[in-house]
């Protein structure tokens, strides 16, 4: 049962609470900020992110979420699954984002009669009530430009009986009485490529997963199909819940009304067969001596079918002792974040058979701790983008759509990003 | 004439009315313009406060709202408002639903304070139950519940029997969850409130049945009588449930299989066969103590995993774990874990791999997720470390990881290590002790001995890893890696002289204490394989005697001991380092090193060679008295356990001993991994993650010894067949669709699904087949629909057909009369359906 919701504020101050159950003391929040700044305390590294996702405390366990700044704190007493916690918690700033664009303090604070509403709809007594974005849209309207003018000319009783003319549809996840002059849906197939690789351009680890980011923008109650070219790639998939399980097993096609607007549809996991596949190659060689090192990072592209990668950025993070930098690139720029201990380079496009960007530099340790800084390790972060490219081939066939007449106008597209890309040096 | 004339008359006066309404409304509501957004609610001062009176009181129902607004930003910043009660509570029955909405956030909120204002409210409450708008219903029945006023339970209780019946499935949702509301305000209900679960949980409809579960599980978890009848249906109905239904419905479900059927697991525990891989790579053995793994090679090409058909699992258990394994591929990660909860818990062994991968996907997701997952991989990998085996290189630590990960995947890094992962294992944890954290160094390390301590095979690359690691020029890796390579060679007294010998050449190199510390007690504790080196340590070591740390002072000490009791007195250098190591401590600042100098002293020494000491001895003696006594706790090492030693009453003279007491065999560290006892709690609850009980925690019920009686659930899908009647819903799911369909084919399908074999000995089974055959129907009318390539559709149901065929010959003749009555009222219930279902979703999908 998750029976209180606190909100905290990047400083920790309570933005909105919710009680779902019993009242819970706000004593609670300032037993969670000790607890917090304690245990950041310990370490010069130790960041937000690394305070536990649970805390005890003598009477409750502080089940808590750290997104965007914000902390979802929630207080249980009883035994409870702690991941059914956080998934509710996260569908909270899930919700938001698609009913304000964004999450932030101050999104709360501006809408937050609209937020408030939405937590007495998601939640029942500690039990999770409706959580699609769908359904919640029909009982706590998303404030949208028409809304505010509808308002603000006052025609608010005509609205308010306006506002749930069908009640609730069929299908939890989908509006009833949905109408569009113009039928489109749109597919973004991403992947995004995990790996590790080692200093030698080998990969430790490595593997792609894909998601279906879907545009719906279908009237009526459409029922789609859609079948790949080659759905064998496909490995270990989720589905959005209107994808029909059976369906998928036992024809390997995705069958499912879609709810309306953006969803994800499915996301799936690719293997693959060898590092031959990696689009692009970060080659990091540092020498560390004494009292700092030199270094050179090349950027080459191997199998990107011809595609241009866009966006490359590379980030260095040094060691805490390191004070000065200095380096040149041939491509794009790079930055020192003198604080931070990091190097940003900003690499831009790669075409293919052009030149190498390629950065080189020295830095230097400050006095003390040099013994510590020459043996640790460097890690690179690795961002990158190649539009129209799918790593796994992967490729739609058919969009089939039962039940309405109308013929939508369909689009797919293909990109390929980086994921947790780390290379090591 | 004159009509045309009165005509525009009124429509003027009209349109001025309208014109001037239109004004009036924009001027009323411009100032709403400026104040797009919310946050000017937020504002609490003292004039706003006593506008909120005035704007309740309003007629517009603008200000209402703008009241209404500022008091729930008040009670969202904790502040209280209950002094405003009888100003909202007037507005309860408002024309404008928007004003009822915020209305009844605050009366939940203030209700349990102000009970007898709410009391005012009940009547609107219970006239809003008749309204058409199934929303105002529901949203009528959920505050009525919600206010927490003890007096109201019967009104609560009408309300709820009345929603139970509704024909909004949203609505009898929200009766159900109105149940443990009701209950926890008069408990003195709880026998009616049963009564109405039980009826509801006959609905089909699976938009409600989640809640209807959930309602079971807080008010009467243990009458599991309730649930016989309708087992079959909830297992079926699973996968249509919504998110949150299925976790409660798997929770409930395990709950059920643990008292209703035998332990599968018990069966096949003690030989799982590992997993025939249909990939690349090879088939990896599970990693087991005991015996050799090449026996479990021999049986995987019969473990064809996909076929649910196995005897020694109940085929009711067998059809929920099958009706549970799409779940899997759920996308909210709490119905990931329960799934392979349910298969922990309930699968055979060689079943359990299916979970592994699905639950490494979750490791994709937001950071405090991977930590629950984490956990419960820590603890499934100790029973069952082959369901991860492969997944390896997820486990690998990201230098981006949040610390609390890294631990956690580490320790699953030892745990999955077998054989042909190993040295990748090996490779990456070397990589980590490069890493600038001084707690993860240390973790990382560790590792490396677990691994070498759960796969013999490969101890020995561990251990020359850990000999280059204690070359490190960090004294912290230094130290570590000596102290598990300590550990290591305690477990492996076989390797030792090699490796101490390697490191003793280290010795000069290492400046940590801890890590000479432990070199100079293996060595002590090996001399007798050591003749050479031993020595030779001990005369290093009583040179730099002074620059040492207290706890290798004392560990030199325990060593010179160690030496002279082997070599006894005749070896005059040694005994005269010794004496002068004892000389050097004599003096040192330490009492600890003092004491412990004294007391090797007189168990060395004795009595009968004192006098040849050439120190005085007074203190000396009466520490030999004491040292009697103590002789077994004060034992050197810390660290170890001492071995039993059981020295004589009589005979005082404990230098005879003295070999037993300083030399006796020390029993290896037990390596307990820090998650260890996590596997005793459920999966996936918060138990498990904290590796404590947390209240509310309840075990899961022990198998049952004797088999209970199966045909409970087979009466039930006789006796409940009626629930189909009272289904009015087809609330767009994949099965309820199908019913509908079903009505439709009913007539062939009555052909095909008659029964007349002989009677069968499992009774259970047969009428378990034959539900099994009415759904696998539902899905081929289903196929058949859906698709447009009919060919290939037909091709499937024809094969369906033959295979119904096959088990016709086994069924039973006498179950032909139930059989048609099923169908009859399926019959009869699906054309019920259809006169419900929206006539558009109905249409569209059979066309």
């Amino acid at each position: 049962m998750i029976e209180s919701l606190f909100v905290l504020s990047p400083t920790g101050k309570v933005i909105i609470e919710k009680h779902w159950h019993e009242l819970i003391p706000r004593r609670v929040v300032d037993f969670f900020n000790d607890q917090v700044s304690k245990a950041m305390a310990e370490g010069e590294d130790v960041t937000r992110e690394d305070v536990l996702p649970i805390i005890a405390s003598p009477k409750y366990q502080l089940i808590n979420v750290y997104r965007d700044g914000l902390t979802y704190l929630s207080p249980v007493t009883k035994e409870v699954d702690p991941m059914m916690v956080f998934e509710f918690l996260h569908r909270i700033p899930d919700i938001m984002q698609e009913y304000f664009g964004q999450v932030s303090e101050t999104v709360i604070k501006e809408n937050f009669v609209t937020v408030y509403q939405l937590l007495e709809e998601m939640m029942d007594d500690g039990f999770p009530l409706t959580t699609e974005p769908n359904s919640l849209k029909e009982i706590v309207p998303a404030p949208n430009i028409l809304n505010k003018v509808v308002n603000t000319l006052g025609a608010t009783t005509s609205v308010s009986t306006r506002k749930m003319p069908h009640g609730m549809s069929n299908l939890p996840w989908r509006k009833a009485g949905v109408k569009y002059n113009s039928n489109e849906i749109f597919f973004d197939i991403v992947e995004e490529i995990d790996a590790i690789v080692d200093s030698t351009g080998k990969a430790v680890s490595c593997e792609a997963h894909g998601t279906i980011q879907t545009n719906s923008r279908l009237s009526g109650m459409p029922d789609l199909t859609l079948s790949f070219v080659n759905p064998r790639l496909v490995d270990d998939c989720s589905f959005h819940q209107s994808v029909r399980f059976n369906k998928w097993e036992s024809d390997k096609v995705l069958s499912f009304v879609p709810p309306d607007g953006h969803f994800r549809l499915m996301s799936y996991r690719v293997n693959l067969p060898s590092q031959q596949n990696l689009p692009i190659q970060v080659k990091p060689s540092i020498n560390i001596g004494a009292n700092g090192a030199k270094f050179d990072i090349t950027v080459s592209l191997r199998n990107t079918e011809g595609k241009p990668v866009e966006n490359v950025v590379l980030t260095l993070p040094l060691h805490k002792s390191t004070t000065t930098l200095t380096a040149q690139c041939n491509v794009g720029q790079y930055m020192f974040d003198p604080v931070g201990k990091i190097l940003r380079w900003d690499v831009g496009k790669v075409v293919p058979r052009e030149r190498a960007p390629v950065l080189s530099g020295s830095f230097g340790f400050g006095s003390a701790s040099s013994e510590a800084a020459a043996n640790a390790g460097y890690n690179i972060g690795v961002e990158f983008l190649i539009n129209s490219h799918s790593l796994s081939g992967l490729k739609v066939d058919v969009l089939k759509l039962f039940n309405e007449s109308y013929k939508p106008y369909k689009g797919v597209r293909t990109m390929t990003k980086a994921g947790r890309y780390q290379v090591r040096a | 004439m004159y009509n045309v004339d009165a005509y525009l008359k009124s429509l003027t006066s009209n349109a001025v009315k309208l014109s001037k309404k239109v004004q009036d409304g924009i001027v009323e509501n411009t100032r709403d313009l400026r104040f797009e957004n919310q946050a000017h609610f937020l504002d609490t001062n003292e004039d706003k406060m006593r506008e909120i009176r005035k704007n309740l009181d309003s007629r517009y129902e603008k200000e209402k709202l703008d009241g209404l607004k500022r008091l729930i930003a008040m009670i969202s910043k904790g502040r209280d408002v209950s002094e405003f009660f009888p100003d909202v509570v007037k507005n309860v029955a408002s024309n404008s639903l928007e004003v009822r909405k915020l209305v009844y956030i605050y009366i939940l909120r203030y209700a349990e304070q102000e009970q007898d204002l709410a009391l005012l409210s009940i009547n609107t409450f219970q006239k809003d139950l008749s309204d058409k708008n199934q929303l105002i219903r529901a949203m009528a029945l959920r505050v009525m519940s919600g206010i927490r006023v003890p007096v109201i339970s019967p009104i609560v209780m009408l309300g709820i029997k009345k929603c139970v019946t509704d024909l909004s499935p949203y609505v009898r949702k929200i009766a159900a969850h109105a149940i443990p509301k009701c209950y926890q305000l008069d408990p003195a209900q709880k026998d009616a409130l049963i009564d109405i679960i039980s009826t509801m949980l006959g609905d089909n409809s699976t938009f409600t049945i989640g809640s209807v579960l959930m309602a079971f599980n807080q008010v009467c978890p243990d009458r599991l009588d309730l649930i016989h009848p309708q087992y079959r249906k909830l297992c079926k109905m699973l996968v249509d449930m919504d998110e949150w239904g299925q976790i409660t419905a798997m929770d409930l479900l395990l709950r059920y299989s643990r008292t209703q059927f035998l332990n599968p697991i018990g069966k096949s525990t003690a030989q799982p066969a590992p997993r025939a891989k249909k990939e690349k790579s090879v088939v990896k053995s599970f990693y087991s103590d005991d015996d050799s793994d090449v026996s479990h090679h021999s049986s995987d090409s019969e473990s064809d995993s996909s076929e649910e058909e196995n005897n020694s699992v109940d085929p009711d258990l067998a059809y929920l774990l099958k009706c549970a394994l799409p779940l899997l591929q759920s996308r909210n990660s709490q119905v990931v874990l329960s799934v392979a909860k349910l298969y922990m818990h309930l699968a055979p062994a060689e079943d359990s791999y299916k979970i592994g991968r699905p639950l490494v996907r979750l490791l994709r997701t937001h950071r405090e997720i991977q930590y629950v997952v984490l956990n419960n991989i820590v603890a499934i990998a100790s029973q069952r470390p082959y369901i991860f085996d492969q997944f390896y290189q997820h486990f690998f630590v990201r230098s981006t990881d949040p610390v609390f990960i890294r631990n956690l995947k580490l320790d699953i890094l030892t745990l999955i290590a077998t054989e042909s992962n190993i040295t990748f294992i090996l490779r990456e944890l070397q990589e980590y002790v490069k890493s600038s954290n001084k707690g993860f160094v240390t973790q990382a390390i560790e590792a490396i001995g677990h691994c070498a301590s759960n796969i013999p095979e490969m101890a020995e690359s561990c251990l020359g890893g850990l000999l280059k690691l204690s070359y490190s020029k960090s004294d912290s890796v230094a130290a570590q890696s000596v102290v598990a390579i300590r550990r290591l060679l305690q477990q492996r007294p076989g390797d030792s002289v090699f490796m101490i010998t390697q490191l003793t050449k280290a010795l000069d190199e290492i400046s940590e204490p801890l890590a000479r510390a432990n070199i100079f007690w293996l060595v002590g504790q090996y001399s007798s394989q050591l003749p050479t080196v031993a020595p030779d340590v001990l005369r290093k070591a009583a040179k730099s005697f002074t620059a040492e740390s207290e706890s290798s002072k004392l560990q030199i000490l325990t060593l010179g001991g160690k030496l002279v009791a082997l070599e006894g007195t005749a070896s005059k250098t040694v005994s005269l380092l010794f004496q002068y190591v004892l000389n050097m401590a004599r003096y040192d600042l330490d009492y600890g090193v003092r004491d412990r100098a004294r007391f090797l002293r007189a168990l060395v020494y004795g009595k009968q060679k004192v006098a040849s000491v050439t120190v005085d001895q007074d203190s000396d003696e009466n520490d030999h008295e004491n040292g009697q006594q103590e002789s077994d706790s004060t034992e050197q090492d810390p660290q170890i356990d001492e071995g039993g030693f059981e020295y004589s009453e009589k005979e005082l003279n404990l230098s005879d001993h003295i070999k037993a007491i300083l030399l006796s065999e020390k029993a290896a560290p037990v390596q307990e991994n820090p998650s260890h006892g996590r596997e005793q709690y459920k999966v996936g609850s918060m138990s498990l993650v904290l590796n404590r009980v947390v209240a509310g925690y309840e075990a899961l019920p022990e198998w049952p010894k004797v088999q209970p009686d199966p045909s409970v659930r087979r009466l039930a899908a006789t006796m409940e067949a009626p629930g189909y009647m009272n289904d009015r819903t087809g609330f767009g799911s994949d099965s309820a669709y199908a019913k509908s369909r079903q009505g439709q084919d009913s007539g062939a399908a009555g052909g095909k699904g008659r029964y007349d074999g002989q009677a069968g000995a499992y009774r259970g089974a047969e009428t378990l087949d034959k539900f099994l055959e009415s759904s696998d129907e539902e899905t081929s009318s289903d196929e058949e629909d859906d698709s447009e390539e009919e060919s290939s559709d037909e091709e499937e149901a024809s094969d369906e057909d033959e295979e119904e065929m096959s088990e016709e010959e086994s069924g039973s003749g006498e179950e032909d009369d139930d059989d048609e009555d099923e169908e009859n009222e399926e019959e009869a219930s699906s054309s019920e359906e259809e006169a419900i279902l929206p006539p558009k979703r109905a249409n569209g999908r059979r066309g």
